[in-house]
Formats: structure tokens, C-alpha cells, sequence
């Protein structure tokens, strides 16, 4: 297995981010030198994900207060985890092939509602059952991803970005025109998914099921990340060109990641139908891309941790704008128009992201860390 | 003693708030003279001229110890166009021109610092042709077809509109053939005593660089071990064997050995 | 005949706002997704000055542009100057979410109502009769009038004046120019300001032709694929395409549907990035940027 290392131009900042420089074989004084523990000696434990004891400890901690919250959370917030959920693996996908590849994409809510829709029409026109109209979601949503990405391997950047917005319009296009021609004026009823007998139902086993899908689809994206399509899509979003002639198939890369990543997507939207039990063209506007790439931007482009992050992020916002309304006294007037000030304080807080903290929260969590691993020097020394 | 024109004394450069870059830089480079910083990739060259002409901004870098003092004062953090405006001018190493722009619009953009000479933008314009007169003939074809050698001449036409008293150039031979390189370095050497410049030079082309300079500073791994006159360099065995590649019998001498070389050493395992 | 007059008048609000995505795109080689929000704020504050000065309306017209011109200078200093070194797609986001910010102060201070300016203000926006039978409207007229001239007085200024060539160095280069004395913070200033002058028109006409509400960005919106159809970079490319798509939206809503209107400059943009992406005279090193 070759070092995640070795293609990616970020990866000087990574060699800072896993603690201090390692070097292959072991060696004595650089352990002084930089006073980090961290020290990496063999390639699997180089690509370990919980290499060290403290991130099994933590991960331990974190993963029994989840398995435990239902016992305390009320119904709101065992939705809004709920809610955080499917954003997370929206997040994730869209984080695949605009954080790692490279390859912005605007066409986001029109995937999504691609999956939306195609679970909700299955299920209403054909009655199909969930395990048959979600995997159809992702096939759909992998097809949608083909033809984005053919257009990838002529465009690049803004132009590649357009013509996935053109795309989300032409989804919204044919959506809507279903939507009307059929009579779902109000949007389309989707029924809880059943497997024999057993019918998902309820906030705990909602909590659980897209908890433990969150879960699967984190480790999806960082096993994809660390192995190789990881690495072949971060060369491509560093240096196309020189990444074609290091040998990496860039075209095929390029569609793979929108393929992969809208299947996920479609998913995400398939998730998100059954959820809420309901189907709807408005739901799907521009602004809901908007808010993806948000969770991915302020969360951190090209981290999976920081789709998390980025995901729970601007899933409470709006939570925490009610709450903040509601204890802090303000004028009547924001009371009454609650939308536009979450609306306004979304856009806000998106633009002090950017500016002010443009790699993300994860950039914040990583200076963090690198203050700790150097403490008490300042800097990296210089060699010689 | 006169007053160096520019004075960099103990600098530091950081980048990306973690790694240093730079550390403990003095040099000194007195009106009229031609000083050449020399080393291998990686030591720190590109990286003090940038911090020098307010480069670093973009490049998530800053200065965190040391001053840069131009004329008696402090020019280090500025932003760029208020450092052109002091008169020190950058040819940078990479993207030197506009490569959407004609020659003509590129030299149509520099604007002259605050303390230039009085003369007319004709004037100055017709000097640049008559150094380079390809320019000319090249004048509205766009800037990004030109070949090496007319880009940098470009880079330094532009850069000469600018009326500069420090005239900052880095890796001026970089990409370009032995005699177009020879060919440049002399008429750098012509500019500065045509027009009195001060330059500060970046050069991997030792030989070449010395020959044409008065003082040079040896940069190694973002500290400057060696510094002398021109002809004391060229003459000295440590640098012809480490850059001038003349041989010496036995095995090779790792600079650690040699006494001459000051470092500053901290902290260091 | 009538399907001529109304593309020209089409057209030209198109091409208003076209320019304006070209004249930030050529200067600072930012996308500004907002700028539909921001003619949007210059209606509003077109209306708010209407109303304010119930006995000399016409006097709201230049202060309107006034007001919108310094938006464009403030945007650029509060929100795109801080975002100098970053990477072109956090900036373009940066704009998105002004866009966002926009939108929910303007629904928190007016609310979603419809409002039209242009009966505040007393006048009346009478038709013309025109040779074979058309109808053109007083505000159509002027409308066109403008849009011819803001693309001379542009295209003149960035070929001619050195400040465009400038302009057009700091576009490509800000670093650079800045070490070349270029002051860019007052380029890149004027830059905005004139692009949100410029929607600013556009704003002050549409409202007071059509109607002031939230949503009226949505037409800024639809005239960023006339730009980039015309060529991103190009002034040159902001008529041909404007015209070529207030035709094809006309012919929609006669043949087919009004719905498939709101889509076609969506279609044409689709074609264009299959055919040609750079536009139709649009500089092709563009594709390599960003």
C-alpha cells in the first residue's frame, strides 16, 4: 500500500495533521525534536483510523452517549439527529466530488430529488417496496451521475459547476412537470419502508437506523478517501495534468466520482422521502444546494470529518436561531418574520465562515491540534 | 559607513502558521550596487524577496520576527502596491507578466513610484524599447505567446516602467538558454549603471551571477551561512566545489564541516 | 413584428444585467452570484426613495444609482477584498450567501408584498405605436436606450483608458499589478460599483414596468447564462447572446409553454457548454482558470 502521501500536494499539511514527521523504520532523536507521540513506523498503522489510544477512547465515549441518547433526547431533538443524519450523508457525497475530486458541483437538490422521486413514484405508481425503490433511487441517481459527468471530461471549474446547475434545473423541470401532469399538486405520499412484518416507525428507530446509515456511509467515504480513489482524486483536484502523467486515468477517475457521489446523493434523497414520508418539488430548490456546499465549505472542504461537521453545523442553525429568539428579547417584527431572519442569518454566518475561516471548522480543529503536538514549540524547526 | 537603501536584519518567515521558512536573515543592500543572494532550491531566496515586496499574503506566509528597513524605515507587512510605491519592484520567478494583456497594455500598466524622476512616459517607454527592442516589434502580439526569454524581458521592461530604486529579480536564468541568460544578466548590469539601480538578484546561475555582482549572500536552508564580496566568492574553494561544481579529491566535504559557515543555532535536538 | 419589439425590450434588461456579471467577472474574475439580489436591493431602494420623496420623484432615479453604485463599492470591501488570496470558488460562495443575507433582510424589512414603484411616483408607462402594428411602452424604449448605451460607454472605456487596462491587468494578475502600482482595492472598487450601477438601471426599470417584489432576482438570475453564452470575459458577446435568448424565450412562451421559458436561457447554457464553453466571443484561455 502505498503512502496517502505521496500524490497530494495537501499532503505536507497532512504530515502536520497526523503529528509531527514520521519517518519509516523508526529513528530515535526526532521523537525529541518535535515532542510528539505520534510517531508512525509501519504503513498499516500509517492508514489506521484509530491509531491512537486516545481517538479509541474518545471514540468509545462518542459512540455510547449515541447509542445511548434515546434514553434522554426529547422528540425535537431525536429529529433534528435524524435530520443531521441524512444531511451527513448528503454532505459526504457532495464532500467526494467537490472536496476530494475537485469537481464543483451545483446540481445537488436536483440529485437529490432525483432519489426523491424515484423512491416516491416506485412506491406510489408500482408499490414498490423500500428495498427495491432505494437501491432504484441510487441507480437512478448513478445514471444522473454518468451524464454529469461526461461534461467533466471536456469543462473544468466554473463551467463544469454550470452545467451541473443546468442539470438541477432540467431534474426540477421534469420533477415539476410529473408533479403537475400526474395531480400531486401538494407532492407525492411516500410510505414507511416495511420489511416483512417489521414496519420503520417512531423517532428511536428512526434515531437508530439513519444513525447506524450515517455511520456506514462515514466509513464508506473515509475508506474511499484513504485508499486509492481517494488518492487519485485529490491528484486530479490538485494538478489534473500532472496526475495524467503520473499513470492515474483522470477521465475515468473524474466520472467515477460523479457517479459515486451522486448515487450517494440519490440515496441521501431516498433517505429523506422516506423520512419524511413525503415527496415535493419546492423542497428541492437551488438553496438546498446552497446549503449542502455551506456544510461542506464550513465544515472543511476534502475532510470527511468535516462534512460532519459542516453537516450538524447547518442543520442546528436554524434550531439555534429559535432558541436564541426566544430567550434573547427581540422586536416583534422577528418574531413574526422567523424565515427571513433564519434566512438572513444563514447567509450571514455562511459569509464570516468564508472569510474569516475559509478550510473550516476542521482547520480550526487541526490548529488546535497542531498547537498541542508542538507545545512547547511554536513552529516546525528547521532541518540542518 | 552609509546607510544600507535596504536593510533586513534577524527575519523570520513562517508559513502556514506552522512551518518556518526563514529564520535569523540579515543582509544589507547599499544604493548602486548590485548584491546577489545565492543557494540551492528550497533555501529561503524566493521567500525573503517575497517578504521584502509584501508578497507573502497570498502565499499564507508572514513575517513574525525581524524588519525589513528600506531608506531608514520599515516596509515589512505593507501590501504590495504600497511597497511599488516606496520603489522597490519585484520581478517575481513565476507569473512575471499579464499573459491576457499585449506588450503594449503590459507596460502600459506599471505606474511609476511616488519618488521617480521627472521624466516623461514616453521617455521611459522608448528607454525600454531601445534595451529590448524585440518588445517592440512584438508590441501587439499578447503576452502570453512570447517565448522565455522575451517574457522576462517583458517582466523587466515592466518592471524598470516602475521607476524602481530597488529592483528586486528572482531566478532571473530560470527556464532560459545559457547565452539568452548571459545576455540578460549583462543588461541588467547595463540598466544599473545607466540608471544608478540598486539590485538585489536571486540566481542559481552562480558563475554567471558573480561575475556581473558586487556582494553576494549564500542562503542555506533558510538561513544565510556565508556572505563576502563577488571575487572573494568565485575565488572561494567551498563555494566552487558546493555551486561551481569543481571537484576536489577525496570524498565529498558536507558544508557541516566547514568552520567558516556561521549558524544560528537554538534549540535544536 | 410585436415578437421583435418585445425581444428587443427583453433583451436589453437582459443585457443590463449581463453586463454586469461581465464587468465583475472581467475585473475581479469573480462570479457574482448575488447580483440578481443586489438589482433586487436597488429596487427596493429605488421605491424606498419614490416614497420618500413623494413631490420630486425623478430625483429618485439618480439617487437610486447613487445608492447603488456605493452597495457595489461596499460589497467589494466588505466581502470580497477579505477574500483576496482565497481560492475563486470561496469567493463565488461568498456571494451566494450575500445573496442569501440579501434576501432575508429585504423579507424582513418588506415583506413578500408586491409594490410598484412607478404608480408611487405619479407617472404613467404609456405604449408607442410602432411601424407594423407593435407596441413598445415608454420604459421599453428607454430600456433599450440604456443598454446601448452602457455597452459603448464600457466597451470604450476597458479598450481604450488605461485605468481598463488596469483593470484588465488586475483581473488577471492582482498581485502582480498591485507590485506593478496598480491601487487594485480602487480598481476592484470601481469595478463593483459600476456593476451594481449598472443593475441598478436595470432595477429602476424593471420595477417600474413590471413589478418590485423578493423574487424580481430571479430575472438577474436568468441573465448570468446570457453572459456567459456571450462569453464571461466579453462585452462584446453580452448583445448577441441577449438578444439570441429574449428571442428564444418569446418563441417558448408563443409555441410552447410559459413554463419552458423560464428554462430556456438554462438550455441555452447547456448547449453553449457543450459547443463552445468559452461563449460566443469569449476568450478560450478562460476555460483553464479557476
Amino acid at each position: 500500500m502505498r503512502s496517502r502521501h505521496a500524490l497530494s500536494s495537501a499532503g505536507f499539511a497532512r504530515a502536520i495533521e497526523s503529528g509531527g514527521r514520521y519517518r519509516k523504520g523508526g529513528g530515535a532523536p526526532l521523537r525529541a525534536m518535535t515532542g510528539s507521540p505520534y510517531l508512525k513506523t509501519t504503513y498499516p498503522s500509517d492508514a489506521a483510523l484509530l491509531g491512537t489510544p486516545v481517538r479509541r477512547f474518545w471514540l468509545a465515549v462518542f459512540g455510547l452517549a449515541a447509542l445511548g441518547f434515546p434514553l434522554v433526547g426529547t422528540p425535537v431533538l431525536m429529529d433534528l439527529l435524524c435530520r443531521t443524519a441524512v444531511a451527513v450523508v448528503g454532505a459526504h457525497a457532495l464532500n467526494l466530488v467537490t472536496g476530494y475530486a475537485g469537481q464543483v458541483s451545483l446540481g445537488h437538490a436536483g440529485l437529490m430529488a432525483a432519489g426523491a422521486f424515484t423512491a416516491g413514484i416506485l412506491s406510489e405508481e408500482l408499490g414498490a417496496p423500500f428495498w427495491l425503490a432505494l437501491p432504484a433511487a441510487v441507480l437512478v441517481g448513478a445514471l444522473f451521475g454518468v451524464v454529469v459527468g461526461i461534461p467533466s471530461l471536456r469543462l473544468r471549474g466554473l463551467y463544469l459547476a454550470l452545467s451541473t446547475l443546468a442539470l438541477h434545473f432540467v431534474i426540477l423541470y421534469l420533477a415539476s412537470e410529473y408533479q403537475s401532469g400526474r395531480g400531486f399538486a401538494t407532492g407525492l405520499l411516500v410510505p414507511r419502508p416495511k420489511v416483512g412484518p417489521w414496519t420503520l416507525a417512531g423517532a428511536t428507530a428512526w434515531y437508530y437506523a439513519l444513525g447506524g446509515v450515517a455511520t456506514l456511509t462515514t466509513l464508506f467515504c473515509l475508506n474511499l478517501a484513504r485508499t486509492r480513489p481517494g488518492r487519485a482524486w485529490m491528484a486530479i483536484r490538485d494538478r489534473d495534468v500532472a496526475a495524467a502523467s503520473m499513470g492515474v486515468n483522470v477521465a475515468a477517475w473524474k466520472v467515477l466520482a460523479f457517479v459515486v457521489s451522486s448515487a450517494l446523493t440519490a440515496f441521501g434523497g431516498g433517505l429523506w422521502a422516506y423520512y419524511l414520508g413525503f415527496v415535493s418539488v419546492e423542497a428541492f430548490s437551488f438553496f438546498l444546494t446552497v446549503e449542502y456546499i455551506a456544510m461542506v465549505v464550513i465544515g472543511g472542504l476534502g475532510s470527511v470529518l468535516g462534512a460532519i461537521l459542516g453537516a450538524t453545523f447547518v442543520t442546528v442553525l436554524p434550531y439555534a436561531v429559535d432558541a436564541i429568539v426566544n430567550l434573547v428579547p427581540v422586536p416583534d417584527r422577528v418574531h413574526t418574520h422567523l424565515f427571513a431572519v433564519k434566512f438572513a442569518a444563514f447567509g450571514l454566518l455562511m459569509a464570516v465562515f468564508l472569510i474569516l475561516e475559509p478550510r473550516g471548522l476542521v482547520s480550526v480543529w487541526s490548529r488546535v491540534r497542531t498547537y498541542f503536538d508542538l507545545w512547547p514549540f511554536r513552529y516546525h524547526p528547521l532541518k540542518g | 559607513m552609509t546607510i544600507p537603501l535596504l536593510e533586513v536584519s534577524g527575519l523570520e518567515v513562517v508559513y502556514n502558521h506552522a512551518v518556518v521558512a526563514v529564520q535569523g536573515v540579515s543582509l544589507r543592500v547599499h544604493e548602486g550596487r548590485l548584491v546577489v543572494l545565492l543557494g540551492t532550491n528550497g533555501a529561503g531566496k524566493t521567500t525573503t524577496l517575497r517578504a521584502i515586496s509584501g508578497f507573502l499574503g497570498s502565499d499564507n506566509a508572514e513575517i513574525t520576527q525581524g524588519t525589513v528597513l528600506w531608506d531608514g524605515q520599515r516596509v515589512g507587512g505593507l501590501q504590495p502596491y504600497e511597497v511599488a510605491g516606496q520603489g522597490i519592484t519585484l520581478v517575481p520567478e513565476r507569473e512575471k507578466i499579464f499573459e491576457t494583456l499585449t506588450v503594449e497594455e503590459n507596460l502600459a500598466t506599471a505606474v511609476p513610484a511616488r519618488r521617480a524622476r521627472g521624466e516623461s512616459r514616453r521617455e521611459s517607454l522608448d528607454q525600454v524599447f531601445r534595451h529590448f527592442p524585440v518588445l517592440f516589434e512584438r508590441r501587439r502580439q499578447t503576452a502570453g505567446y512570447l517565448s522565455g526569454g522575451e517574457r522576462q524581458m517583458l517582466a523587466l521592461g515592466q518592471a524598470l516602467l516602475c521607476r524602481p530604486r530597488l529592483l528586486l529579480v528572482d531566478e532571473l536564468s530560470l527556464g532560459l538558454a545559457p547565452l539568452i541568460a548571459g545576455n540578460l544578466l549583462g543588461i541588467l548590469e547595463r540598466l544599473r549603471a545607466e540608471l544608478g539601480l540598486t539590485i538585489l538578484l536571486v540566481e542559481q546561475n552562480v558563475a554567471a551571477a558573480l561575475k556581473i555582482a558586487d556582494y553576494g549572500y549564500v542562503m542555506e536552508h533558510g538561513r544565510i551561512v556565508y556572505e563576502d564580496t563577488a571575487p572573494r566568492l568565485l575565488g572561494h574553494a567551498d563555494i566552487q566545489e558546493f555551486y561551481l561544481g569543481v571537484g576536489r579529491e577525496g570524498r565529498a566535504k558536507s558544508y557541516r564541516d566547514v568552520k567558516q559557515y556561521r549558524r544560528k543555532r537554538r534549540w535544536h535536538g | 413584428m410585436q415578437l421583435l419589439a418585445n425581444t428587443l425590450a427583453l433583451a436589453s434588461i437582459y443585457i443590463l444585467l449581463a453586463v454586469g456579471y461581465v464587468v465583475v467577472y472581467r475585473a475581479s474574475r469573480v462570479l457574482n452570484l448575488a447580483h440578481g439580489e443586489l438589482m433586487m436591493l436597488a429596487g427596493y431602494a429605488f421605491f424606498g426613495l419614490v416614497s420618500a420623496t413623494p413631490g420630486h420623484p425623478l430625483w429618485a432615479v439618480p439617487a437610486a444609482l447613487v445608492v447603488s453604485f456605493l452597495a457595489g463599492v461596499g460589497v467589494y470591501a466588505t466581502l470580497v477584498r477579505p477574500m483576496a488570496g482565497h481560492p475563486l470558488f470561496s469567493a463565488v460562495l461568498v456571494t451566494v450567501s450575500l445573496g442569501i443575507l440579501l434576501r432575508g433582510l429585504v423579507l424582513l424589512g418588506w415583506t413578500a408584498d408586491i409594490l410598484y414603484p412607478l404608480a408611487v411616483t405619479g407617472y404613467k408607462n404609456v405604449p408607442w405605436p410602432l411601424p407594423g402594428g407593435a407596441v413598445l411602452t415608454t420604459i421599453d424604449l428607454l430600456s433599450i436606450l440604456m443598454a446601448v448605451t452602457v455597452l459603448l460607454a464600457l466597451w470604450g472605456f476597458f479598450a481604450r483608458s488605461r485605468l481598463g487596462i488596469q483593470m484588465r491587468a488586475a483581473a488577471e494578475n492582482p498581485l502582480l499589478a498591485a507590485q506593478r502600482g496598480v491601487n487594485i482595492h480602487l480598481v476592484f472598487s470601481l469595478s463593483w460599483g459600476i456593476s451594481t450601477f449598472v443593475a441598478g438601471v436595470a432595477a429602476v426599470l424593471y420595477a417600474s414596468k413590471v413589478r418590485l417584489d423578493p423574487e424580481i432576482g430571479v430575472i438577474g438570475l436568468r441573465a448570468f447564462p446570457v453572459a456567459l453564452v456571450g462569453g464571461l470575459d466579453s462585452l462584446a458577446g453580452v448583445a448577441p447572446a441577449g438578444l439570441a435568448i429574449a428571442l428564444l424565450e418569446n418563441l417558448a412562451i408563443r409555441y410552447v409553454s410559459p413554463l419552458l421559458s423560464d428554462v430556456v436561457p438554462f438550455l441555452a447554457l447547456l448547449v453553449m457548454l457543450f459547443v463552445r464553453p468559452w461563449g460566443l466571443f469569449g476568450t478560450k484561455e478562460e476555460i483553464e482558470r479557476v
